[in-house]
């Protein structure tokens, strides 16, 4: 590894300062990816800036939604009381994060800007995209675990957050303070796909901005469902895995927010089964639509196609746990 | 026949279930493994591999890395010219005063590679068109073994079934990862090595160092596995010795994990296309198989076909393919793993054939019964206890998504013993020391050492210093095929009875007795059926005088046999709309001879079973088929059961004390993964033909079985 400076700001300001260095300075939270990229020699930062000092409180806001810090650690998200009430869906997603050591030490900016588990990109040898080559391995290769949508390119991963997927689904906005000061960027707006141009990164943030703070909106009238499939029962990376928001009207959807995580480059909305599942009655035959319009425009890899029927599930599953219903 | 050395007719302590004499010294911290050792002034050493699958070294620059801070080694391992045959082949090495600079040293080190075509998998190093990239040819045709007429057997059959099945390559994984570290006094060495071979790897080291084996000191007290891959110093032990005789400073040399997965030996794959026929009464008649497989670069890939059950005319042909990757090693019953899946998935695919239960099938299909062949009852008794009465016939017929199923396998080990030697003392103060070269890679060796010991003496456990995993102890063989209780309790138990009666010597007189006449039991020794005539052993040790009781012995025959058979139960869960399989309970049934330990002895089980859910669903070397590079030389991609992924596992010990003691470490972990693929097609009536059973297979199967069937 690399040696490097380690700088520990008292503010989320003397933080964004202390990313400014001629080398590379990054964020470090509870460090769960970091160190692991930078023994890796995926990554030789100059500078750590640490910010788990940061806020790490969770408040409720004058709307009725909640205000959480970064610096929460991904176990206080899981066992708060008014997260799991007003969104029961990021509480089962944080639940699913890595192994309970990983969840008692990473954050939940941690988790929203993880970089991608590709091992393509985890291994030193191959020089992608991301590491500034000029190709997607996966492309020719090794891809069962890649995207079945947003497979544009030039990037065939997949987003690695469990909790950005319910953030997205409840329609959180993140607060991001930087050199000209803080802005907020709705989730829909924070991921980026991949690009030429941007593939470098997963989201829109400059090499001098942090993430302070995900601001959860009132829920509404909504029921929620959040369903992860994965390979091992014990710590395994989603194959696929799906929140939905249902706004009800009755038991009539009006409206939904559906939004698949671990099957495209970033956490991926599907307006297709969102666009469905609008007026239909809440039940097991509108669920198991709803996953079949939610992967209608998958485009697998050569090795990935399994993904969509897994992905379908976890739509039609999500939507059932919403509904209160077994899911198998 | 029975003599003074036989077992005794009603123990007092084998086959009891005794914890480890070591569990508190591991649990603690206290126990010191390889990696925990560190001497004065010692360095830290790290190799330089291939990252190439197949390459010509040009050149190899060692410059800047002997100029890097605190490095006080560095060495070529290989020449210029030299080829590299796989990712990972060692080049070079260093050695600094911290790991980490001797890790940023190794980087360092500039290697220039000119790349060769390689083969990332078999199917490349098969192609017609391939290159020629292994020296006399890339594939390398066995023998073929025939019985009898098979067409005349195929003529006999109702039905045949022919298909292609497989299992894919695994590696070791062990915990405590490969290495050592080496300390030179002179042209003395020791080495603390992480071995499952201590006295072998001592031989090793002088042979490849050109010193005498009398100059080479190893140690191995405690390790966290091996599972076969632990045989010797390696290219890392010899050149952790070299490093520390330049650096003159001991050196530790420990592998990592993408290391351990790159170098350190797999399970070799195993593909066999395969006709096989059927009478309509359930009678096998015909087996025809061509099976190929890799062992990685240059190395073989056998494995017995078809397994135990008797195909009266069978032809089979084995193929070794090369590929450019990490050589296979010894993997916990090498082979059998292999042959096991490969003909019982179609031993449940031919029952089918005629609707005939699988578990009578196999029973009217078995070679003779024997003591060693005791699938029969074993099938019989663990029907009862699993309840296989309540199996469905090929496909659950319960509604909903996740379907259920059983299926059960069979198979075979040998786990003879072996030329082994021991030493033991008695003290005049009631002491007693037992020594052998032997070594426990975690199987309870140390515990069951010191049991035999005590049994003989009538002391309990405590009362025995066990001195083992040490190369200057009295001669004992590595640790593989299961030999090792086999080997060692022979020794320990001739040892013991001899030094036993060199004391009866010494008490008899005072006891106004013959030696013959006297017995030890329960901490006492006294005149057979008169237990008030004698002495506690502590004063009868006082009669030992100043010069202590010594005897050297060895593994005689009629104390341990050969041949121990097993059949296995699996229940699993499909969840058809995911493809995701949860093994939910495994039935075991194992015999070993005589137990001595049953705690341990059922431990081997459990961890067997466990390796072999491993090896039926989550573990898979996979090799990126463009660039031949490992994509996941980690624990985190290469996947092991957690906590969460381990059923129910229920052990069925047959005690068979007249066999003599067996070893049992491999055997368990041969059947497992077979019965729960068997398991699996019982529960989607969808067939996999290949392991490990991964979602994408699950439902690519249930996909062509909606489609019109997998047969």
């Amino acid at each position: 590894m690399k040696a490097f400076s380690y700088v520990n700001p008292s503010s989320e300001k003397e933080a964004v300062a202390a990313l400014k260095t001629d080398g590379i300075a990054m964020v470090i939270g509870g460090g769960q990816d970091l160190l692991a990229r930078m023994k890796d020699y995926i990554d030789s930062p100059d500078r750590l800036v640490n910010v788990k000092g940061l806020d790490a409180t969770m408040t409720s806001t004058p709307d009725g939604g909640m205000k959480i810090g970064s610096a929460v650690k991904i176990i206080d998200l899981f066992e708060h009381a008014q997260v799991a009430k007003l969104y029961p869906s990021v509480n089962a997603a944080a639940i699913e994060v890595g192994t309970p050591q990983i969840r008692n030490q990473g954050t939940v900016g941690g988790n929203v800007n993880q970089r991608p588990r590709c091992w393509y990109f985890r291994n030193e040898e191959f020089v992608c995209f991301k590491k500034g080559g000029s190709r997607c391995f996966a492309v020719n290769g090794e891809n069962q675990y890649h995207a079945i949508f947003g497979n544009e390119g030039p990037s065939h991963i997949v987003h690695p957050s469990s909790l950005a997927v319910p953030f997205m689904a409840y329609g959180a906005k993140f607060r991001v303070l930087g050199p000209n000061g803080e802005r907020e960027i709705a989730a829909a707006d924070y991921f980026t796909m991949p690009t030429l141009q941007n593939v470098l990164k997963e989201n829109v943030l400059d090499d001098e901005d942090i993430l302070t703070h995900v601001i959860l909106p009132a829920p509404g009238i909504v029921k929620s469902g959040h369903y992860e499939v994965r390979y091992k029962a014990s710590h395994d990376w989603p194959l696929a895995f799906s929140t939905v928001v249902l706004t009800m009207s009755g038991n009539t959807i009006s409206s939904a927010r559906v939004v698949l995580g671990a099957v495209a480059p970033i956490p991926w909305r599907s307006k297709a089964a969102e666009a469905f599942l609008a007026g239909k009655p809440l039940n097991e035959a509108t669920a198991a639509a709803a996953g079949e319009a939610a992967v209608s425009e998958a485009k697998p890899m050569s090795g990935n196609a399994y993904k969509v029927q897994i992905a379908k599930t976890a739509v039609k599953r999500a939507i059932m746990n919403a509904a209160g219903l077994n899911t198998v | 026949m029975a003599n003074k050395y036989s077992w005794p007719e009603k123990p007092a302590l084998l086959g009891t279930s005794v914890k480890r004499l070591d569990g508190p010294d591991k649990v603690t911290g206290r126990a010191k493994y390889t990696y925990d050792i560190n001497r004065p002034g010692m360095l830290y050493g790290k190799m330089v591999r291939s990252p190439l699958p197949h390459a010509r070294v040009v050149s190899i620059d060692l410059s800047a890395a002997e100029k890097a801070p605190g490095v006080k080694a560095v060495l070529a391992h290989v020449a210029v010219g030299a080829q590299v045959m796989y990712q990972g082949d060692p080049v070079a090495a260093v050695a600094a005063d911290t790991e980490e600079r001797a890790l940023d040293a190794a980087r360092m080190i500039r290697v220039r590679y000119e790349a060769l075509p390689h083969f990332a998998n078999v199917e490349q190093a098969m192609a017609t068109d391939a290159p020629a990239v292994f020296p006399g040819g890339n594939t390398r045709q066995g023998a073929t073994e025939e019985t009898g007429d098979l067409v005349a057997g195929f003529a006999k059959a109702a039905h045949i079934v022919e298909a292609t099945y497989a299992t894919h390559v695994i590696t070791h994984v062990c915990l405590e990862t490969h290495g050592c570290v080496c300390e030179w006094d002179g042209d003395k060495l020791t080495a603390w090595i992480s071995t499952q071979a201590v006295i072998q790897s001592a031989q090793q080291f002088a042979q490849a160092l050109g010193i005498p084996q009398a100059n080479v000191h190893t140690i191995m007290q405690y390790m966290g596995g091996g599972f076969g891959s632990k045989f010797g110093p390696d290219s890392q032990g010899i050149i952790c010795a070299k490093l520390a005789k330049l650096a003159k400073a001991p050196v530790k040399l420990m592998l990592d994990r993408k290391e351990e997965h790159l170098d350190t030996g797999n399970r070799p794959s195993a593909t066999a296309h395969i006709r096989a026929g059927i009478t309509a009464d359930g009678m096998l008649t015909a087996f025809d198989g061509q099976s190929w497989g890799t062992g990685g670069a240059g190395a073989t890939s056998g494995f017995p076909l078809p397994y135990i059950y008797n195909f009266p005319t069978r032809k089979r042909t084995h193929k070794d393919v090369y590929i450019n990757a990490g050589q296979q090693r010894a993997m916990r019953a090498p082979g059998h793993p292999q042959g096991c899946f490969l003909t019982e998935i179609l031993m449940d695919e031919l029952a089918d054939t005629i609707k005939m239960d699988p578990v009578a099938f196999r029973v009217k299909n078995l070679p003779p019964a024997a003591p060693n062949a005791m699938w029969a009852e074993y099938f019989a008794r663990g029907a009862k206890a699993f309840g296989w009465d309540k199996r469905h016939a090929t496909g659950d017929p319960t509604p909903g998504p996740i379907k259920t199923g059983m299926g059960v396998s069979a198979h075979r080990w040998g786990g003879a013993g072996q030329g082994s030697q021991a030493h033991v003392d008695i003290m005049s103060d009631g002491g007693i020391v037992v020594k052998c070269g032997t070594q426990d890679i975690g199987t309870g060796t140390r515990t069951i050492v010191g049991m035999v010991a005590a049994e003989t003496f009538g002391l309990p456990l405590s009362a025995i210093k066990v001195e083992i995993g040490d190369s200057l102890l009295p001669f004992s063989g590595g640790s593989g095929g299961s030999t090792t209780a086999a080997s060692a309790m022979p020794a320990i138990r001739v040892t013991s009875v001899d030094a036993l009666e060199a004391l009866f010597a010494k008490v008899a007189p005072a006891l106004g007795t013959a030696p013959e006449n006297l017995v030890a039991e329960g901490g006492r020794i006294f005149i057979k059926g008169t237990p008030a005539k004698g002495l506690s052993w502590k004063d009868a040790c006082k009669l030992i005088g100043t010069e202590p009781i010594s005897v050297n012995g060895k593994w005689a025959q009629g104390l341990s046999g050969s041949g121990t058979s097993g059949v296995q139960f699996a229940e699993a869960s499909v969840d058809i709309e995911t493809g995701i399989v949860r093994v939910t309970r495994i039935l075991a049934i194992q015999d070993c001879g005589l137990i001595v330990d049953k705690l341990t002895a059922e431990s081997q089980a459990y961890g067997g079973v466990i390796a072999a859910i491993n090896f039926a669903l989550f573990e898979d070397r996979i090799l990126d088929r463009v660039t031949g590079q490992m994509v996941n030389p980690n624990m985190e991609m290469y996947l092991l059961a957690g906590m969460s992924d381990v059923p129910k596992i229920d052990i069925m010990l047959n005690n068979m004390p007249e066999r003599g003691v067996i070893g049992i470490g491999e055997p368990p972990t041969v059947s497992t993964a077979s019965a729960i693929a068997n398991a699996v097609r019982n529960a989607t009536g969808a067939t996999i033909r290949s392991l490990p059973l991964h979602p994408h297979k699950v439902l690519a199967a249930l996909e062509q079985e909606k489609a019109g069937g997998t047969n």
